[in-house]
């Protein structure tokens, strides 16, 4: 294959020594600060992070918000040695697509040892929020409901709402380790998690895998005739990280909406698999998607049927919350329950109309904000 | 055998990158950075400024006040050393210097925390003598 319109425009090395402990992220800025001079470009126009490592800090998105940059292409270009060929095929590809215009990518080491072998989360989870006594991401999110509540007057009546309307969307999902219907007094009563989070309002971790095949539309013909497309696609990793003063009540998931939405009309979705790590977090990407303004999510989800037979069917198979979070498979679980139902395959559970489906991510709760990761796209069925 | 396995509460991997912040937190001092070249105010220690990539960062003494922006009761900590101290108020607090902050409300009248109210930092004792953790009182 034979590339358009791809530059390579920079180039920035750091010095190199035999031993040094300086710290890794220390590298990665130092190589990216001199590219950054020789180009004369300022941080603020990088639109990509591809990094490339074998230590601790190894996440890509945690690297970006360690680095303060807000992107919108992140990757961990984990290929050894073919790491820097292989993660510029993958930045090109994001370039040509037209998602970006600049990315930066870098690979480093060093022999710090004040971080063994720890996982960056651990720089700001561990250092500046665990000590503290945390529960884990439960604290994280009940953080934001609290605001939530206190700044719109959203109601748990409102939230319990989404929990319910998934629940008894996995009655009939065989897959769902939950089916036993919910009522509100028992969404209210379980058990307190982290005030105001509840049982109810978290994911149950469990086992398991969720895959899905893309492939081009010719090879796809002959695969098979249930022709799912992939109209559009968006994401935003880090929103407000350089925000000193941020709203935790908006997500990255409003740049994604703003983009996705270009391209195809809010009134033509079918269907929503949002990704529910909590109801909060459902009513909030539905604002941020802009189905409603900032703060009026509660109204939205009492004036709509978030079942599979709805106005506004929502996590039609039960979502993560009834069916189970397998770890990160979870991001995933939208995406094969979308799918099914574009394909007329959600036997019990099936949305009536379901040409058009829209899917969103979110990841890994970051400091002080509120998702580090947040993606959309939509997919459609063509007969 | 048994002690050996028994959680104990998180302490900070201190590191290169945040040595200083934690050197100023046992000597009573809350501590944001600074860039030198752009003017930044930022947290959590980084070894960027996030506003200008900067790497020249200096330590600046943070007044210690602030506002809770936010606050929950946690009844099930994720480390199980920290049952003891349930429900524990973790907090985010906004401080006077126009930052936000991680953090955990102790103290008196805590039971009664309201979204906004002064807050002022305190310094608590960790098993670590040489490790005192930034934490939040009510103020007047």
């Amino acid at each position: 294959m034979r590339r358009k319109k791809v530059c390579f425009v920079g180039y920035g090395s750091t010095e190199y020594s035999r031993k040094s402990e300086s710290p890794l992220l220390w590298y990665y800025a130092e190589a990216i600060r001199n590219a950054l001079r020789q180009t004369g470009l300022h941080k603020k126009e990088i639109q990509g992070l591809s990094i490339t490592t074998q230590v601790s800090p190894d996440y890509s998105p945690h690297v970006a918000e360690q680095l303060g940059l807000e992107v919108d292409w992140v990757l961990n270009g984990d290929y050894g040695g073919s790491g820097g060929v292989m993660s510029v095929r993958r930045a090109a590809d994001a370039i040509e697509a037209g998602h970006v215009e600049l990315i930066v990518l870098v690979g480093a080491n060093s022999f710090d040892k004040s971080v063994p072998q720890q996982r960056l989360l651990e720089y700001q989870r561990a250092n500046y929020i665990d000590v503290y006594g945390y529960g884990g991401p439960n604290t994280l999110m009940a953080l934001i409901q609290r605001l939530h509540m206190e700044q719109y007057g959203t109601t748990l009546d409102q939230i319990g709402k989404i929990a319910m309307a998934q629940r008894e969307n996995a009655l009939n999902n065989p897959q769902a380790l939950f089916r036993e219907p919910m009522g509100f007094q028992a969404y209210l009563n379980s058990r307190m998690i982290s005030d105001p989070i509840r049982l109810l309002d978290c994911v149950m971790p469990c086992s398991g895998a969720e895959c899905v095949i893309l492939a081009s539309e010719e090879k796809a013909k002959k695969i098979t005739d249930k022709l799912v497309y992939l109209v559009t696609d968006a994401e935003k990793s880090h929103y407000q990280v350089a925000n000193m003063l941020p709203d935790k009540t908006t997500f990255g998931t409003k740049v994604v909406g703003e983009r996705i939405f270009t391209e195809v009309k809010r009134e033509n979705i079918d269907l929503f698999e949002i990704y529910d790590d909590y109801p909060i977090a459902v009513m909030i990407q539905i604002e941020d998607l802009g189905y409603c303004k900032k703060g009026e999510g509660g109204k939205f989800v009492e004036a709509h049927d978030l079942t599979y037979k709805g106005d506004f069917p929502v996590n039609t198979g039960g979502g993560q919350l009834s069916v189970g979070q397998a770890g990160l498979a979870g991001g995933f679980l939208h995406l094969v329950e979308a799918l099914r139902q574009l394909r007329g395959e959600a036997e019990g559970h099936q949305v009536k109309k379901a040409e058009r489906a829209l899917v969103t991510g979110i990841g890994w709760l970051n400091y002080g904000r509120n998702l580090g990761t947040t993606s959309a796209l939509v997919m459609e069925r063509r007969k | 055998m048994a002690e050996a396995s028994l959680p104990k509460k998180s302490l900070p991997k201190i590191n290169k990158v945040d040595e200083a912040y934690w050197q100023g937190a046992a000597a009573g001092k809350l501590l944001l950075q600074k860039c030198k070249d752009c003017g930044k105010l930022q947290f959590f220690p980084r070894i960027v400024c996030v506003d200008c990539f900067s790497g020249n960062l200096e330590w600046i003494p943070a007044s210690g006040g602030g506002k809770v922006h936010s606050f929950s009761w946690v009844r099930v900590p994720r480390n199980p050393a920290f049952k003891e101290d349930v429900p524990i108020c973790y907090i985010n607090v906004i401080l006077d210097e126009g930052v936000i902050m991680e953090s955990r409300l102790v103290g008196t009248g805590i039971e009664n925390v309201k979204l906004g109210d002064k807050v002022k930092v305190a310094f608590q004792e960790t098993a670590n003598p040489e490790i005192k953790l930034p934490v939040f009182e009510l103020a007047e």
